[in-house]
């Protein structure tokens, strides 16, 4: 307890946003007030915030799935998140784009800024939000459709792209504008030259990896300004894993991207921030990559990291 | 024997033996009996005549008793280490039961009826006959258990028929009914088919060598024996209807320019190269040929107005309980429905709309009463289905479109609707069959008659009349009474003898309607599978 507090000492006294202080009344219990503080969660970054998360909690039912989580994400850079499997990545990243929203049983309690605007509040539009904050699954899920069509999809029904039959008929089709869209984002996610001459196919012909980068590609296609990855790299091979990383290293000089994985290297190497999660759904860590990785505040998140637990 | 080293090593099956090959006979020959007691039961084979020189009772008999001779020296055979195989210790309770069963009735009907004994002691012999079956299942090794007690039984039965003991003309009259008697005709063809079920079983163990492998193989011709019977009863069904059918259906058919009716196809009139007057007319008292061409013409009309009405409100109704309603007392209420309504009886729904739909249609039978009362018979298997396939389809799509922001309404239409889609025709399908074949709801609502004149034939799509009132556009073929032909075989066929004067031979009539309407059915089927291939190719080819 006192070596944290010197620690925080050292490196955050110019800090006075501080979450943990602000999160002391309103967290449930005394343990995890104590544990919570133990824990350094807090960080100072250049740059702006893109997105601000505040005291956030989950519930899904009675499992507290994510406890008091605060941290602020800038942008245009690379943000991972790791931990144990069932910390509550997965959750704490749905909740960026109100995907929990989906499960019924899931209650959320905190606020998430995007740009300063909360987006937990009534009459947040939904659509506008997910175009803005695009998702990548931890499972691959192109839709039963053509490869071309799975990547129109979006901005089809945003009415960005229309090749319907009035289209055509009035001369007005978006035909090209969509092959070029198509042919973007399968370059940017690095599939392009494997699936160039079978667009027309279904997209579940595709391998599991080529299928996770057409997934890429498709939520590329509706221009996002936030991506949030959820192990996009768990089913490919180091080539194809290696195309990926570089194409969120380009992904980052424009988008905030925000990624979550469970090989550490890959975390090292292309994030600018990394925020461990641990079993029990609290933020412990969060600081700059090198400094995380190399020298933890935490001995828990140490212990991970090198391997001893989790 | 062999030891237990060989027998491990053995992972590549030997070369067939001589042995194998008795076993496989032996199987082959199951299927030949099985053949052959359903070709008996459905009197493709007379009992009395003769198959390839031999009384066919005989055949049956020798056949039964050479299965049942080669499957139990099989088991000896093996239990004394002549041929090599690879048994469990016992052959398992199922197999008990299975051979005590057929045990119990030869042991009980022999003591009771044969001896003449009387029934206590018929019960107590058949138990006592059965549980020594059981036990001798049950007891010995695998080999013995599995081969004995089975193939004594079909001697024993092969022999019964071959000593002439039941032989063609027996009767056994039941006494507790006056009019009920059980006849050779029925119980030989019955016993060999039981019994070469069970000498199929007996010799794929057998030939699978005991064991788990002889046992699969015993499951797996069992199974087989079963599907092959299904497609042999369909195909024996449809093929009886065909040939009673055909004859009345090619009455004065002819082929040649000019020889068809008038039609008009999009405004120009062609004479039809063909002329099938079963189809093409209506009765008439000058027709040279009576026809049954309103009653089509009415069951393809009263079909697709039960579709064009159900398929929407069925699919929007599913739709809503899978994708707005939340899971729920309501949801719940609405699915034990639902079901109640799929297996409320047709009878039911036909008085409904005697009751409450030709009071308000007209006040007389009508297509358009019948084809709601049709669509509400099919609306819930549509709502059931429907609700089934959208179920099935993986929330990874909904999550995938919504995470890229698209509204649910527009992922529910492109996205959960297409997958959804085989799911749904298959239920229209099945509801179709259903509805295309019911008699009960089309006599209370539609009617139509036995011999129904061909100016009857519904003209739907050319009545239809643009009115100066609301509704503005009217249709009055939808309210008038016309035929179907369910309705009007039922017609035919209580009308009895009396009928044959107007039709020539009212039998061939009654064949060929029935023909047509199997037709019918399977037209929409084939369309219905057609239209599934097609949704279901574009979610997973193309
Ligand atoms: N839809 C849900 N309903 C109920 N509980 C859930 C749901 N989704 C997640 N949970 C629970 O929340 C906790 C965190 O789950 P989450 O999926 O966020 O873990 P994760 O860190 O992504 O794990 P992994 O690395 O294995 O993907 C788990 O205990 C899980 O059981
Ligand atoms: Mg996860």
């Amino acid at each position: 307890m006192s070596e944290n507090t010197t620690q925080q000492t050292q490196t955050a006294s110019t800090d006075d946003r501080s979450p943990t202080d602000g999160r002391s009344p309103t967290t449930t219990t005394g343990e995890t007030v104590e544990q919570t503080r133990d824990e350094w969660t807090d960080y100072e970054f250049r740059g702006d915030a893109k997105l601000a998360v505040e005291d956030l909690d989950v519930h899904y039912g009675d499992d507290h799935a994510l406890k008091g989580v605060s941290m602020e994400i800038p942008e245009e850079s690379v943000t991972a998140l790791i931990g144990p499997s069932g910390c509550g990545k997965s959750t704490y990243l749905r909740c960026l784009n109100r995907m929990n929203d989906r499960v019924s049983s899931a209650r959320i309690d905190g606020s998430v800024k995007l740009d300063g605007q909360e987006i937990y509040r009534d009459g947040v539009n939904l659509v506008e939000l997910r175009k803005r904050v695009g998702m990548v699954f931890q499972s691959p899920n192109p839709f039963p459709k053509t490869i071309r069509e799975n990547i129109a999809y979006g901005p089809k029904k945003h009415g960005d792209l229309d090749t319907g039959l009035l289209a055509r008929l009035l001369n007005r089709s978006d035909a090209d504008e969509r092959d070029a869209l198509v042919e973007r984002c399968l370059r940017d996610a690095a599939l392009w030259d494997e699936v160039n001459d079978r667009l027309d196919d279904n997209a579940l012909g595709l391998s599991g990896g080529q299928q996770q980068r057409l997934c890429i590609a498709r939520c590329l296609s509706v221009d996002p300004e936030v991506i949030l990855m959820d192990e996009p790299a768990s089913a490919l091979d180091p080539i194809a894993t290696a195309k990926i990383e570089d194409l969120i290293d380009d992904l980052a000089e424009e988008y905030t991207v925000v990624i979550v994985t469970h090989n550490m290297q890959q975390a090292a190497r292309i994030s600018d921030q990394t925020a461990v999660f641990l079993t029990g759904g609290e933020l412990v860590e969060y600081g700059d990559t090198d400094q995380v990785f190399e020298d933890p505040h935490s001995e828990r998140v140490e212990d991970y990291i090198t391997g001893k637990f989790g | 024997m062999a030891d237990a080293s060989q027998t491990d090593a053995r992972l590549v099956e030997s070369e067939t033996t001589e042995t194998d090959a008795v076993a496989g006979v032996a199987v082959g020959l199951s299927a030949v009996l099985f053949a052959l007691a359903v070709a008996a039961l459905f009197e493709r084979v007379s009992l009395t005549g003769s198959l390839f020189g031999i009384r066919t009772v005989t055949l049956l008999g020798g056949l039964l008793t050479a299965l049942g001779v080669a499957v139990v020296a099989f088991g000896a055979g093996s239990r004394l280490g002549y041929v090599e195989t690879d048994p469990d210790p016992s052959a398992g309770l199922v197999a008990g039961f299975g051979a005590a069963v057929p045990w119990v009735v030869v042991g009980g009907s022999a003591a009771s009826q044969t001896l003449g004994l009387g029934t206590t002691v018929g019960v107590l012999a058949g138990t006592a006959v059965g549980g020594g079956a059981f036990a001798l299942t049950v007891l010995p090794r695998e080999d013995v258990g599995s081969t004995l007690p089975l193939g004594s039984l079909l001697a024993l039965t092969g022999l019964v028929f071959l000593t002439g003991v039941i032989g063609p003309t027996w009767v056994w009259e039941l006494d507790w009914a006056q009019q009920a008697a059980l006849t050779a005709e029925f119980l030989i063809p019955a016993a060999t088919l039981f019994s070469a079920l069970y000498g199929g079983w007996a010799s794929a163990k057998a030939y699978g060598g005991f064991g788990a492998r002889g046992r699969h193989m015993g499951a797996y011709v069992l199974v087989y024996l079963n599907a092959l019977s299904i497609v042999a009863f369909l195909f024996v069904l449809v093929a009886f209807v065909v040939v009673q059918g055909v004859p009345g259906l090619l009455n004065g058919v002819e082929i040649g320019l000019g020889t068809g009716p008038q039609t008009t196809v999009l405004g120009v009139s062609v004479t039809l190269p063909v002329s099938v007057p079963f189809v093409m007319n209506g009765v008439a008292l000058f027709n040279d040929f009576q026809g049954v061409l309103p009653a089509i013409v009415g069951t393809v009309w009263l079909v697709l107005g039960a579709v064009v009405l159900a398929v929407p409100l069925g699919v929007g109704a599913a739709l809503f309980l899978t994708e707005y309603a939340d899971r729920g007392r309501f949801t719940q209420v609405v699915e034990i429905a639902t079901n109640g309504l799929w297996s409320t009886p047709s009878i039911v729904f036909g008085l409904f709309g005697f009751a409450f739909l030709i009071p308000r249609f007209g006040n007389g039978k009508s297509l358009l009463s019948g084809m709601i009362t049709l669509g509400f018979m099919l609306l819930p298997l549509v709502v059931i289905t429907s609700r089934e396939a959208m179920l099935s389809v993986p929330d990874e799509y909904r999550d995938a479109s919504a995470a890229l922001g698209v509204s649910k309404w527009q992922t529910i239409r492109s996205v959960v609707l297409p997958a959804a889609l085989p799911g749904v025709v298959t239920g229209v399908i099945l509801g179709v069959g259903r509805i295309a074949g019911e008699t009960a709801p089309i006599l209370l609502t539609m009617a139509g008659g036995t011999f129904v004149p061909g100016s009857q034939t519904v003209d739907v799509l050319g009545s239809f009349q643009f009115t100066s009132a609301p509704p503005f556009v009217a249709n009055p073929a939808l309210l008038e009474a016309t035929s179907a032909l369910p309705y009007q075989l039922y017609a035919l066929i209580s009308a009895g003898v009396g009928a044959s004067s107007n039709v020539g031979n009212a039998d061939e009539f009654r064949w060929a309607t029935a023909l047509v309407l199997l037709v019918v059915v399977l037209s929409f089927y084939a369309i219905g599978i057609a239209t599934r291939y097609y949704f279901r190719r574009r979610l997973t080819h193309t």
